[in-house]
């Protein structure tokens, strides 16, 4: 039971944020460039794994990973400020260093995906985990068919990711559809929940992939719309958020039954979820 | 026979509370709890089993995981894994079998704990058998005899004129080889116990309980009328192991800022154990929770990391305010497939 060697899963690797930016409405990005054997560590991660960051002195919690390594050897994560660890990290400024560790979780099976047509749906921070997958269907565009992107907030001032929208519409046979439940006097798009947008996109369930991120009641209630369109359980991709405290299967936090989101997770299909004992809502 | 003499137990004791920390039963207050001495004068040798298990010798209800030092823009980390070797004394088979269960989960299932593997790794268990069962004490369920010796590195045994020593394992073996290093009469023997009491197991084959038809159950909700979610049915316990973790601030040091981060124990039975930022909670009400406990405990635990959460101490019986009991809940998931249960 010697383990002297191993690194401590509980020791995070340090990281300097280089760049902390608005995003949304109590929404920032964070840039971290790692520092003592992170970069090693964050070499292969892959979209719809998470990790958990420090806020020194205030605690740690669990993010989506928000960027992938073929662009950049920064690690981004999209942070909403809503208790005391993101509040901690909304006080952070360029050059503060934060703590990362590991990359957790599994991830969306991108090569299962391919030659797929790919439906997204992203709800408010929901999008953050789904950037990567974005990116990634973009950078090897040819390797998956129609692409659709359905990304929705409850206003238009906490829609993330808004400078990347052009970019997104301008990759071949992909299309964006924004919705907002409160529009402003400026907003040109759709307006009404993600819901009612799926059902006036109406993709064809033929040899697609629907991947949803957002609330527990946006991911159910985009289940119930799925199903009607010819979407079965198993062609849903979600991925889950937990409270946690570890992020390595030991603090016990985030069962689902007998599954493990940090583990086992984050990303399920919807018939996984459903087969298990417990609901996720 | 070659048992070793009362008088000569302590004496051991005491030579192995000069060197290392020597964690035995002890009154603190009127509360017997396992806590370190100093010399064997300290030791409560007649006793059921003592309030808390073992597991904070391993897990401690509080634990520091690192030191933070803030200096300016500069952090630094400093690694606070435990120092020294520990013998526990005393030690029942129900505590060390849960330590077993906890093994499954922190040393066989990657990544590896770091701190409890250290603690478990310089923590020699001397094991007491019972000699008899306690009033709440169901581990013949989880299927532990009183003397089992399967989970402990040396066994005691209370014979005729003192106590029967068996060596178990290596680390048990090598306390002995020390103890007869400094003169003491150790032989090893293996005890006559046909004279231990025996109990009819509350289900008679605890593996073969069939849990999901249970889950949508009312009983659960019946069961948390009473539950005041106190979480004291985890603390005792030798094998619930949730925990929370956070940053403390520390007095500062010559200008650094010191924060400590720290583990504790937590329970699946509190409001905001799955509550997460921003409010959503998936288990919002005790009924949802207290089941999580007992499915924990019996279904998705020995699913996902092989034992039983449980050994059948019985603690958690006598320590919640509301008379919940483990055994009544067994009983009732065991009634349909026709297991017996004698309570």
């Amino acid at each position: 039971m010697v383990h002297a060697n191993r690194h401590n899963p509980m020791l995070p690797y340090l990281g300097r944020l280089v760049e902390v930016k608005d995003l949304a409405t109590e929404i920032k990005l964070f840039r971290v460039e790692l520092l003592n054997g992170g970069r090693e560590a964050f070499a292969n991660y892959r979209p719809g794994q998470f990790a958990f960051v420090s806020a020194f002195g205030v605690g740690e919690a669990p993010f989506g990973i928000a960027s992938t390594p073929h662009r950049t050897p920064m690690l981004e994560f999209a942070v909403n400020r809503l208790g005391a660890v993101t509040t901690g990290l909304h006080e952070l400024g360029a050059g503060d260093v934060v703590g990362v560790r590991r990359p957790m979780g599994n991830a969306f099976p991108m090569e299962a995906f391919k030659g797929k047509n790919l439906i997204v749906l992203g709800g408010g921070i929901g999008g953050a985990p789904l950037r990567p997958v974005i990116q990634t269907v973009l950078d090897h565009r040819a390797d998956y068919g129609h692409f659709t992107i359905l990304w929705a907030a409850r206003r238009p001032s906490l829609l993330v990711f808004t400078d990347e929208y052009d970019e997104w519409r301008a990759a071949p046979d992909t299309d964006v559809h924004l919705t907002v439940d409160e529009p402003d006097a400026t907003w040109d798009h759709n307006v009404g929940l993600i819901t009612e947008l799926l059902e006036k996109v109406a993709p064809s369930p033929e040899s697609a992939i629907t991947i949803t991120c957002g609330p527990p009641v946006m991911i159910h209630f985009v289940g119930k719309v799925l199903q009607p369109l010819g979407f079965t359980p198993e062609k849903n991709y979600v991925t889950l958020e937990a409270r946690m405290h570890c992020g390595i299967g030991k603090c016990g936090r985030c069962n689902l039954g007998d599954k493990l989101i940090c583990v086992d997770g984050p990303v399920f299909s919807m018939a996984q979820v459903g087969a298990l004992l417990e609901s996720f809502l | 026979m070659n048992a070793m003499p009362r008088e000569e137990l302590a004496h051991w004791l005491d030579r192995l509370a000069g060197g290392k920390t020597l964690i035995a039963p002890r009154d603190v207050d009127g509360v017997l709890l396992y806590r370190p001495v100093t010399s064997s004068a300290e030791v409560v040798w007649d006793f059921t089993r003592p309030v808390m298990s073992i597991k904070d010798a391993f897990i401690p209800a509080t634990e520091r995981l690192l030191m933070i030092e803030k200096t300016g823009q500069q952090i630094r980390l400093i690694e606070t894994l435990a120092e020294g070797e520990q013998v526990i004394f005393g030690v029942r088979p129900c505590d060390a079998r849960g330590m077993k269960v906890l093994d499954a989960l922190f040393l066989d299932t990657e990544p590896v704990d770091p701190y409890y593997a250290r603690r478990r790794e310089n923590t020699t268990l001397i094991g007491l058998a019972c000699r008899e069962l306690g009033p709440t004490c169901f581990c013949t369920t989880l299927g532990i005899a009183l003397d089992d010796p399967r989970d402990v590195d040396v066994m005691l045994t209370e014979v005729e004129g003192g106590y029967a020593v068996q060596i178990v394992t290596a680390k048990g073996d090598a306390l002995l080889k020390e103890a007869r290093g400094w003169g003491l009469d150790v032989e090893p023997q293996i005890p006559d116990r046909s004279d231990l009491s025996t109990q009819q197991p509350v289900i008679s084959d605890l593996r073969s309980l069939d849990w999901p038809p249970y889950f949508n159950d009312e009983y659960w909700d019946r069961l948390a009328e009473r539950c005041l979610s106190c979480r004291i049915c985890a603390y005792v316990c030798p094998a619930c192991r949730c925990f929370d973790v956070r940053d403390e601030a520390m007095p500062s040091n010559n200008g650094h800022n010191q924060y400590e981060r720290i583990r504790c124990w937590d329970s699946c039975a509190g409001v905001n154990y799955r509550r997460i930022a921003g409010g959503h909670n998936p288990r919002p009400t005790k009924g949802q929770r207290l089941r999580n406990r007992f499915f924990c405990k019996f279904y998705y635990y020995p699913q996902q990391y092989g034992p039983v959460a449980c050994t059948g101490c019985g603690r958690c019986i006598d320590a919640c305010p509301e008379n919940i009991d483990i055994t009544e809940v067994l009983a009732h998931v065991g009634q349909a497939g026709g297991s017996s249960h004698n309570r």
